[in-house]
Order: structure tokens, then sequence, then C-alpha cells
């Protein structure tokens, strides 16, 4: 899989002053809204407590909002940021400071885990809080009230489209961290006997997978100085021509290195469709189980294991 | 820049130093069946260990040696292909089929010792 530059900038360095500007032009925010924000500024400023009161009342009728609600420090946190975001949403400034405030927030609700779902319905009653109270404010011409309010409500719009992403970012991220440690974990080679290793190949074998693991295990050969390798694919649940040739290429770059591998674990299921397919492993020396790989790779480097009296004692 | 050839008994270490031209590469094998007929030799070792490249003229010029010395009564054992040559060379598709390899020098020792038509005095 490329590594490709996300579409979406992660962090706030990845902002580019140009970036903001066509963000801001996507929501069509023009002079004259920002001419209408400045003119219901204390509609919002002088009810700070009441908007956002609105929109924590909203996360708390909900059970799913509990990572935040139920968290005193981060809901401290949140609501302080919440009273930034409502004063800095009518400064009629939309740089990058405000962009970096709109990172913080998104960083705690993903903190909370809280959905994007819930989010939204508690910032659309945060601004039905503050709507009511831009349209109070022109009793006689109700379309004023609206226009003033649909300015504002650009600004907002602007704000989720970075809060949600920042939210995304940071699964993503997380994302990414888990499948990288899952691809660590995947692939052990491990040594049984001076010279012989083992190499149990578990779950989907795609090409990104099947280049780390040749690459571990050729590194392992030469660490552990092996002549042997097992290569145990009991845990691979399918073989297609595009994974056996995988395989075969694995073998024959282990040759390269001076090992010989043997393959076990080809399941009944596993070799009927490979014999479909037509691939050809005829250069691959394959074995039925892993007991069976161990006997043969003991018998090529000469050990020898005899059964003697034991000691077993049941614990 | 041309490969020394060195003797050990009855093996010729042929020890690359350094990326190989195309004409460094056929002189080595001229040179190998040449030595390998005069010194009486029985084995020969390639050491690739300092290549981080291969491509399909070396690895076929070393297949062409495997062959002519196994002709003139000596075994060829490549060592020291390195992890990412060696995939690499998968990749490209490319093959040393019918030739020996071993981790290294001392493992390529080894080998020769191990193939039957060895003889003991080494």
């Amino acid at each position: 899989m490329p590594e490709q530059r996300p579409a979406v900038p992660f962090r706030i360095t990845e902002f580019a002053p140009s970036d903001i500007e066509r963000r801001l032009e996507f929501v069509n925010l023009g002079p004259d809204d920002r001419e209408h924000i400045v003119a219901v500024k204390p509609d919002v400023v002088d009810h700070l407590d009441e908007h956002v009161a609105a929109f924590f009342e909203h996360l708390n009728k909900f059970e799913e909002s509990r990572g935040l609600t139920g968290r005193p420090e981060l809901l401290e946190e949140a609501r302080r940021l919440k009273r930034e975001h409502l004063v800095a949403m009518v400064s009629g400034d939309y740089g990058r400071d405000y962009i970096e405030q709109r990172f913080q927030l998104g960083q705690v609700y993903s903190r909370a885990a809280l959905e994007v779902s819930i989010f939204m319905g508690a910032f659309h009653a945060l601004m039905s809080s503050i709507g009511r109270r831009i349209v109070s404010r022109f009793p006689a011409k109700p379309i004023d009230g609206f226009e003033h309010f649909t300015s504002i409500k650009k600004v907002a719009f602007f704000d989720i489209a970075i809060i949600v992403d920042a939210m995304m970012a940071d699964r993503e991220q997380t994302i990414r961290q888990q499948e990288e440690a899952i691809r660590e974990l995947s692939t052990p080679t491990l040594q049984v006997r001076d010279g012989l290793l083992i190499l149990p190949i578990i779950g989907l074998l795609d090409t990104q997978r099947a280049k780390q693991l040749t690459d571990s295990l050729l590194h392992a050969i030469r660490v552990h100085r092996a002549r042997v390798v097992v290569m145990d694919i009991t845990g691979v649940a399918t073989v297609d021509s595009k994974v056996a040739n995988h395989l075969i290429q694995t073998v024959e770059a282990a040759a390269l290195m001076g090992a010989s591998v043997i393959v076990t674990g080809v399941s009944a299921e596993v070799a009927q469709s490979l014999v479909t397919l037509g691939v050809d492993l005829g250069r691959i020396r394959t074995l039925g189980d892993l007991q069976g790989g161990l006997e043969e790779a003991e018998r090529i480097l000469g050990y020898s294991v005899v059964r003697g009296a034991g000691s077993f004692e049941p614990a | 820049m041309p490969v020394p050839i060195l003797k050990q008994g009855q093996v010729l270490i042929a020890s690359i130093q350094a990326a190989l031209t195309d004409q460094d590469l056929l002189q080595l094998q001229d040179e190998l069946a040449e030595k390998v007929g005069r010194f009486r030799s029985r084995g020969v070792i390639i050491d690739v260990t300092a290549l981080d490249v291969m491509d399909s003229f070396a690895t076929r010029t070393l297949r062409g040696i495997a062959a002519t010395t196994r002709l003139r009564g000596a075994k060829t054992v490549v060592v020291g292909v390195q992890p990412d040559v060696a995939i690499a060379i998968v990749q490209l598709g490319l093959t040393l089929h019918g030739v020996a390899t071993a981790l290294d020098l001392e493992e390529g020792f080894e080998l020769l010792k191990q193939s039957a038509t060895w003889n003991r005095s080494l």
C-alpha cells in the first residue's frame, strides 16, 4: 500500500493559509456576512452560558456521550474551549489560531470517543439557541434575522468541517498504529534448534505482508545462521495463485541465502485449490504438518531426538 | 575492477569487492574456468557479500560459471547474498537454479565438504 498524502491535513501545521481561504470560500463567507456577524455579536457573547448549556444539555440526554459527560476533566476542558469557540466565532477573524482552537476541540471530542452523529445533534442545539436570540432581535423583519443567522451558520459549517476532520484524523491515526502493530506481531520467526527456524503464518497473506515476511525471514536467516526453515501455513485460510506466488518467491529468496525451506500445513482444501489453479509448487518441499516438517528438518541437519524415561509430573 | 581469486587447498575463492561491470564478470568466468583446471580444484566459492545489486547478466554469468566449473570437475557455491539482493533477484524473476548457495564463506566450505564427490584430504 503506497503511503499517500491524506486529502485532509492531519495537523494544524499542515494547514496552509491558502487551505483556510479555500475552506472559507467553500462555505461562501463574504464581506456581507462579516458585517452581519459583527452586528449580532452581542446576541452570542452576552448569552454565552445559555448557548454553551444548550450544547451540553443535549449531550447529557444521551447515554452514548458518557465518554465526555461522565469525565469531569474532559468536560471542563470542552466547556472552556466551547466558550472560547463562541467568542472567536463572532470575532470575524478566522485565521490559523482559530483553526488551531477547532483542532483542539476536535481532539477533546475524539479522546472522549464522542460519535460524530451525537456531536452534530448537540451542535445543532447550540445553533438553535443562538438562532433564537438573533431572530428575536428582528421582530419586525424575520427575514433579516434569518439573513444574519445564515451568516453565522456559514462559520458554523466551516467549523464543523474542521472539527470532524480532526476527529477523523485522530481515529485514522489510531487505526494506522494498530495495523502497524498487528503487522509486526503477525510474522514471528522462531529458532527451535541451531540452524533451524520455524515461521508460522497466520491470517491473510497480501502483497505487503508477504514482502515484509520475506524480508524478516531473510534477516532472521542471517542472524540465526539458519540452514533449514519450516514454514507452516496451517493458519492461512485461503491460498490463491497470488499468495502461492509470494510463497514461491519467499522460498527462492531463502534458497539464495543458502537456506532450504520446508512448507507444512497445506490443508486438503488449499491443496485442491492449488491443483485446480494449476500452480506449480513442484520446486517446493512440502510436508503434511508442522511435526513432519520439524522431523524432516532435524533429519537434514543431522539431529536425532531420542525419547528417554522423561520426568513428567502433573502440575 | 578485476576480481582477486585466492587458492585455499582444493578450493578457489573469488571475493568480489565492488560492483562489477559485465566485462569484469566475463573475465571472472574465463579465469575461473582456466584456474580450476590449472590447480585441479574441486570447489569454487564466489563471495558476493559486497554486492548490493545483481542484475540479469550477473545471475546468468553465475549460472554459467557453475555450469562451466562443473564440467571441469568443481562445484561452485555462491555465498553472501544479501537479503535485499535475494528479494530483488526473486522479484525480477531471475534465478540461480543449478548454483549452490550458502550463507557465508564458512557455510560455503561446509557445503563443499559435505558434497559427495569431495576429496577428504582437503
